[in-house]
């Protein structure tokens, strides 16, 4: 292998490693909503409260913005920021993935 | 009646009136929070009069996997099935700017307390799972 070549791949895997770290890990997601989401939302996101939203089976990239916003303080809810303040950007992308493959307890209603 | 009671003290003497006007002021003030409560408590949905006044939120929730483009883009939220109670939470803090989306904010600046309702009666009510792919 020469030096460029070697260069490249070492580049290439940087890349890879760089894209990996917000590819969402759905049981540390499931691990991280036992712990901190659970008791509001359920477990599966079948949440048996009528104030906090059911959230199994919502799409990833909808949860995912509203934890963003709540961490942000784009979205305000006293509880909500509590708990988003915690969650790094790799929690938020893991629960956002764990909760959307729940099965769905909301649907699309036309 | 109350009124002409009060009538009867303003005869007698001032300072007897100072008072119970004093006292009126306090109980006008002390039932205001739980007057302003009674006014926010949501009415009761109709959940057949929601799907008659849903024409606005069809174009995006009523598409599976439609995104929203402006001003970020992500996908609609599913709202079939979803809590009544969150659904007209979510609405009314569209509705005085406590929660923004310009689309959401426009449209829910249009909707009365009785309109939230019956639209979270109807989609609260759930919706086909198949559909929800």
């Amino acid at each position: 292998m020469t030096t460029s070549m070697k260069t490249f791949a070492c580049a290439l895997l940087t890349m890879f490693a760089a894209t990996a770290a917000l590819a969402a890990d759905v049981p540390a997601g499931a691990a991280k909503a036992k712990e901190v989401c659970q008791a509001c939302h359920g477990l599966y996101g079948n949440s048996p409260t009528p104030d906090y939203p059911k959230i199994g089976g919502q799409y990833p990239d909808y949860l995912a913005k509203a934890l963003r916003d709540y961490k942000s303080g784009a979205r305000k809810n006293a509880i909500m920021a509590g708990f988003a303040g915690t969650l790094s950007k790799q929690d938020i992308e893991n629960l956002a993935a764990y909760y959307s493959s729940q099965p769905p307890v909301v649907a699309t209603k036309h | 009646m109350t009124w002409s009671r009060n009538a009867t003290y303003c005869t007698e003497s001032p300072p007897m009136l100072k008072q119970t006007l004093l006292a009126a002021a306090l109980a006008v003030t002390a039932a205001m929070p739980a007057f302003a409560l009674a006014q926010t408590a949501a009415p009761a949905g109709d959940a057949a009069a929601g799907g008659k006044k849903n024409q606005m939120c069809t174009g995006c929730h009523g598409i599976v996997g439609w995104r929203t483009a402006y001003p970020e883009v992500y996908k609609v939220p599913k709202i079939g099935g979803q809590h009544a109670a969150y659904i007209v939470k979510a609405l009314q803090e569209y509705k005085s700017g406590e929660r923004s989306h310009p689309s959401m904010r426009a449209i829910a600046t249009s909707l009365s307390e009785q309109d939230m309702a019956d639209l979270a009666a109807y989609y609260s009510a759930g919706a086909a799972m198949t559909a929800s792919k």
